[in-house]
C-alpha cells in the first residue's frame, strides 16, 4: 500500500512512474540513500517490508518493567522482549530460513520503517586504514577497492549529520571523528579504567551516536539509558528520526510500507527496469519502474533479492555471473565474561543510568604484537563494558548465590541491597575473516508466505576467530582479577571460549562484496553492479572485510559516497 | 500530539513534571499491552503451577523475602503471581526443576513431621530450608535440592525487585529524565578513593604501525 494516510510528512509526491530511484529498505543504508538522493533532486520511492514506525508515539521509553507483560521479559514485537523497539528478530512469522547440515546461523530481520536502526547499540566506530587493506597487512581475507582516505570525508559528513560523541585519542587504526562532547564515565567504569591502566589496555570514552548537545532541531540526551527502546525525543540516531524526515521534507520521497521486495526486474538490454514486490496488505505482486535501483535490504536480504532475480540474461541471479553473490558472509566474533567487584557493593544510592550504552570502551591495542607475529590469531577486537544499576527488570539480581553464598530471609534482603549494582561485564567484538564455508544461497525447496524462495545458510568460524575468543576470555578474566573482583561467568575450551553463533551479534555483511576485479566481486568501487550498471547496493553487503568496528557507521558513510556518485552520474545523464 | 509538541513539553517543563513521551502520545492500542500479572482483576489464577504448588510458592516466597523495616514481604507485592507468570515463559526445564523441588519439600516435611511443607510450622520449614539455601554447605545428598533452591530464590528475587516495591527497596533513582549528567557523584568517588582528575586516561599508544 502507498504510505500517505498515517505518515507525518504531509503531502506526498504523486506516484506517476517511473521514479528516478527505487530504494529497497529504509534502515541505515536505505535511509541514507533516500536522504542523499532526494537532496540531490532525485524523485525516490522507498520500499519497506514492515510497517510505519513513529518513535515519538510508539517508544516504550520510561515505562517500568512492572507495567509490562512478564516484567518486559517476553511479549512485544521483538525477539528481545517487550521493551526492545525492533519489530522482528531471529524468527519472523511467515519468513523462514534454512540451515545447511552443521550450520547454526541466526538471521535477525527487522520489519519496520528504519529497520534495525530503531534498536541498535549506537556504537559508531570508524574503520581505520588497516581495516581497508587487511590482505595486504597479513595475507588473509581481501582488500577493499577503496582506502580509508576515500571514505573519511563521508565519515565526517555522517557524524556531523547524525551526532556522535567521543574524544580524540590519536590511537593506532582507531580514527578520531567529528565528535560531540563525551559524557563523564560512570563510577564502575572508573574502576574498570583503573584496572585497564594497570594492564596497559587503553580504556577511553566510547563513541556513540547519541546527542550530548542539541543538533539540527533534535534535543540532547536525557540519560535514561533506554536507547534500545527507541528514543521518543529523537536524541539518538535512527533512520526514522534523522534521515527520513529531511528526505520527506524535500517533497521528493514517496514511501511504501508493507512492500516485501522479491526481485529486480531486468529488461532485454540487461538494464534493471524496476523492482517486483509483494504488497502484504493485498498479497499481490506489484512492480515499480525506476532509472536506478538501490538495494539496502540488509546484506543477506539483498543477496536473496539478487539471487531470486533470475532472467534469461542472468540465469543464476542478477550480478551473480561469477557466483559471488551470497559468498563471504561475515558476522562479528562475540564472547563475554561477567564479574563482581566488591568495592561497588553498598555504594550510596545514585542514578548511573547515563546514555544507552557504555561511556568508556577499550579499542584493540595489539596491532604491533600481531605485526610481529606475537599473537596466534589475526585481527583484533574491542571491548564493550557493562555494569551499574539500571532499571530493575525481570532478571534483576539473578544468580546472587554466586557472591552471597545463598540464604533467605531478612539477611538475604540486606545482602541483595548491597549486591545490587556490583556486577560488571565485558563483551568482545572481534573481526571475522571471510571464509569459503560461510555463505548463503537460495533453498530450492522452501519459500516464505509470500512465495519468495528463502535463504539457506552455511556458517563456520575459523581458527583465527576461535583463538581470538580465547584471548577475549583470558583478557576479561585478567581485568576482573586486577580490579580485585571475582569472575562469575566465563567460558573455556569446552564451550569454544564462549564464541557467539553466526549472526548472533547481528553484524552480517559481505554477501555482495565490492572489488576492483569483476571476476571476483559483485560490485565495483562505487558499489555499482558489474553486470547491471543502474543497480547499486548501500547496505552491509558490499563489505570486503568486517573489522571489529560495528558496521552501521561505515554502512552510512559508504551509502553516502555511493548515493553521491549515483547523483553525479544522473546529472551527467550517464544513468 | 505532534513531535514538535513533545519537544515543546520536553523543552519547557521542569524535570520533575516529565511524563513518558510515549504515554503522552501513544494511541490506545499501543497502550493496551501492559500488566496482566501486575494488576489482576480478582485473585490470580496460576497457569504454570497447580493450586497446591501455588500455595507452597506463596508460603515459601514470604520466607525467602519477608517484610522488614524498609519494605513489605514477597506476597505484599504480588511475587507468587509474577513467579507463576515467569514460569509460563522460561521454559519447561525450569518448570520441572521448580515442581520437582516443591515435591521434594513436601516429601521431606511429610517424612519428618507428617504434613505438607505449607502446613508445617515455620521452625520446621526453615530447618528444611537451612539444609539447602547455602549450596556450598549443603550435604552431598541435598545437592539437587540446593540447585532447585537457587532457581526458586532467583525467581522470587526477580519478581520482588522488579516490582514497584522492589524498586523502592533498592532506592533506585533512575528511569527518569536527567537534564545534566554529572557522572559519578562526589560521595561515591570518595568511597572509591578516586577522582575524575586521577582517572584521566593518557597513554602514548602509537598511531601508526609498531
Amino acid at each position: 500500500m502507498t504510505q500517505t494516510s498515517n505518515s507525518p510528512g504531509g503531502s506526498q509526491p504523486s506516484s506517476s512512474q517511473p521514479y528516478d530511484a527505487v530504494i529497497v529498505g529504509s534502515g541505515a543504508g536505505g535511509g541514507m540513500a533516500a536522504y542523499v538522493l532526494t537532496h540531490a533532486g532525485a524523485r525516490c520511492l522507498l520500499l519497506e517490508a514492515g510497517d510505519w514506525y513513529d518513535t515519538a508515539r510508539q517508544s516504550h521509553m520510561l515505562e517500568w518493567p512492572y507495567q509490562a507483560p512478564h516484567r518486559g521479559e517476553g511479549g512485544g514485537t521483538s525477539s528481545w522482549g517487550y521493551f526492545d523497539a525492533c519489530v522482528g528478530g531471529w524468527t519472523v512469522k511467515g519468513e523462514p530460513y534454512t540451515q545447511a547440515p552443521g550450520s547454526d546461523f541466526r538471521w535477525w530481520r527487522a520489519r519496520m520503517l528504519g529497520g534495525r536502526t530503531n534498536h541498535w547499540g549506537r556504537i559508531s566506530l570508524r574503520m581505520g586504514p588497516y581495516d581497508f587493506k587487511p590482505y595486504s597487512r597479513d595475507g588473509k581475507g581481501f582488500d577493499w577497492p577503496i582506502s580509508y582516505d576515500d571514505l573519511a570525508p563521508y565519515y565526517d559528513k555522517t557524524e556531523e549529520l547524525i551526532g556522535v560523541f567521543g574524544t580524540p585519542e590519536h590511537l593506532e587504526n582507531t580514527p578520531d571523528g567529528k565528535f560531540l562532547p563525551s559524557p563523564r564515565p560512570r563510577c564502575y567504569e572508573l574502576e574498570i579504567q583503573k584496572a585497564a591502566r594497570q594492564l596497559n589496555i587503553p580504556c577511553v570514552p566510547s563513541r556513540l551516536s547519541i546527542l550530548t548537545r542539541p543538533l539540527n532541531g533534535r534535543p540532547a540526551c536525557h540519560y535514561c539509558a533506554q536507547c534500545g527502546r527507541s528514543c521518543a525525543t529523537g536524541s539518538n540516531f535512527s533512520s526514522p528520526t534523522v534521515l527520513i524526515p529531511p528526505a520527506q521534507a524535500t517533497g521528493k520521497l514517496e514511501i511504501r510500507t508493507g512492500a516485501m521486495a522479491r526481485a529486480v526486474v531486468v529488461g532485454a538490454d540487461g538494464r534493471a527496469t524496476g523492482v517486483s514486490y509483494i504488497d502484504k496488505a493485498t498479497r499481490q505482486e506489484r512492480q515499480v519502474k525506476a532509472r536506478v535501483i538501490v538495494l539496502a535490504a540488509s546484506a543477506c536480504e539483498t543477496a536473496r533479492i539478487l539471487l531470486n532475480s533470475k532472467s534469461p540474461l542472468h540465469p543464476d541471479g542478477l550480478g551473480n555471473g561469477n557466483g559471488v553473490v551470497g559468498r563471504y558472509l561475515m558476522d562479528t566474533v562475540g564472547s563475554a565474561v561477567s564479574g563482581h567487584l566488591p568495592q561497588l557493593m553498598g555504594l550510596p544510592p545514585h542514578n548511573d543510568d547515563g546514555v544507552g550504552g557504555m561511556h568508556l570502551y577499550m579499542p584493540w591495542w595489539n596491532y604491533g604484537r600481531q605485526l610481529r607475529n606475537e599473537l596466534p590469531f589475526a585481527r583484533g577486537y574491542h571491548i564493550e563494558i557493562g555494569g551499574g544499576h539500571g532499571v530493575p527488570g525481570a532478571g534483576v539480581l539473578g544468580g546472587s548465590q554466586r557472591i552471597l553464598g545463598g540464604g533467605y530471609g531478612a539477611g538475604l534482603k540486606r545482602g541483595l541491597r548491597q549486591l545490587w549494582g556490583s556486577s560488571i561485564s565485558f563483551s568482545g567484538r572481534g573481526e571475522m575473516i571471510p571464509n569459503d564455508n560461510s555463505y548463503c544461497e537460495i533453498d530450492p525447496q522452501v519459500v516464505d508466505e509470500y512465495g519468495i524462495p528463502v535463504l539457506k545458510f552455511h556458517f563456520q568460524w575459523s581458527e583465527d576467530e576461535l583463538l581470538q575468543a580465547r584471548h577475549m576470555q583470558e583478557t576479561f578474566r585478567e581485568i576482573i582479577e586486577v580490579a580485585g573482583g571475582t569472575v562469575t561467568s566465563s567460558a573455556g575450551a569446552e564451550r569454544n571460549w564462549g564464541i557467539s553463533h553466526g549472526g548472533e551479534i547481528i553484524h552480517e555483511v559481505g554477501t555482495v562484496r565490492m572489488g576492483n576485479d569483476r571476476r571476483t566481486s559483485v560490485l565495483n568501487d562505487y558499489c555499482q553492479a558489474w553486470d547491471c550498471r543502474n543497480l547499486f547496493v548501500t547496505d552491509g553487503g558490499p563489505f570486503c572485510s568486517n573489522a571489529d568496528k560495528n558496521p552501521t557507521l561505515s554502512i552510512m558513510a559508504l551509502a553516502w559516497r555511493t548515493s553521491e556518485h549515483i547523483a553525479t552520474l544522473m546529472q551527467r545523464r550517464e544513468l | 500530539m505532534e513531535r514538535r509538541d513533545v519537544l515543546k513539553v520536553l523543552g519547557t517543563a521542569p524535570a520533575a513534571a516529565f511524563l513518558p513521551a510515549a504515554a503522552l502520545t501513544a494511541p490506545a492500542a499501543a497502550q493496551a499491552a501492559p500488566a496482566t500479572a501486575a494488576t489482576p482483576a480478582g485473585p490470580y489464577q496460576p497457569r504454570a503451577l497447580d493450586a497446591h504448588e501455588y500455595r507452597l510458592l506463596t508460603v515459601i516466597s514470604d520466607l525467602i523475602l519477608p517484610a522488614d523495616e524498609r519494605t513489605g514481604s514477597a506476597t505484599d507485592c504480588g511475587v507468587p503471581a509474577c513467579v507463576d507468570d515467569f514460569l509460563t515463559i522460561r521454559g519447561e526445564l525450569l518448570l520441572d526443576q521448580i515442581r520437582g523441588g516443591f515435591l521434594w519439600l513436601d516429601s521431606e516435611t511429610r517424612r519428618q513431621h507428617g504434613v505438607d511443607f505449607a502446613n508445617a510450622t515455620k521452625a520446621q520449614q526453615t530447618a528444611l530450608m537451612d539444609r539447602i539455601a547455602w549450596p556450598g554447605r549443603a550435604a552431598l545428598a541435598d545437592q539437587n535440592a540446593a540447585a532447585f533452591f537457587n532457581h526458586l530464590r532467583d525467581l522470587v528475587v526477580n519478581a520482588f525487585y522488579s516490582s514497584k516495591m522492589g524498586v523502592k527497596d533498592l532506592q533506585y533513582e533512575g528511569n527518569t529524565m536527567v537534564m545534566h549528567w554529572v557522572g559519578c557523584p562526589a560521595t561515591v568517588l570518595t568511597k572509591l578513593d578516586t577522582s575524575y582528575a586521577a582517572a584521566q586516561w593518557r597513554l602514548p599508544f602509537p598511531r601508526t604501525g609498531a
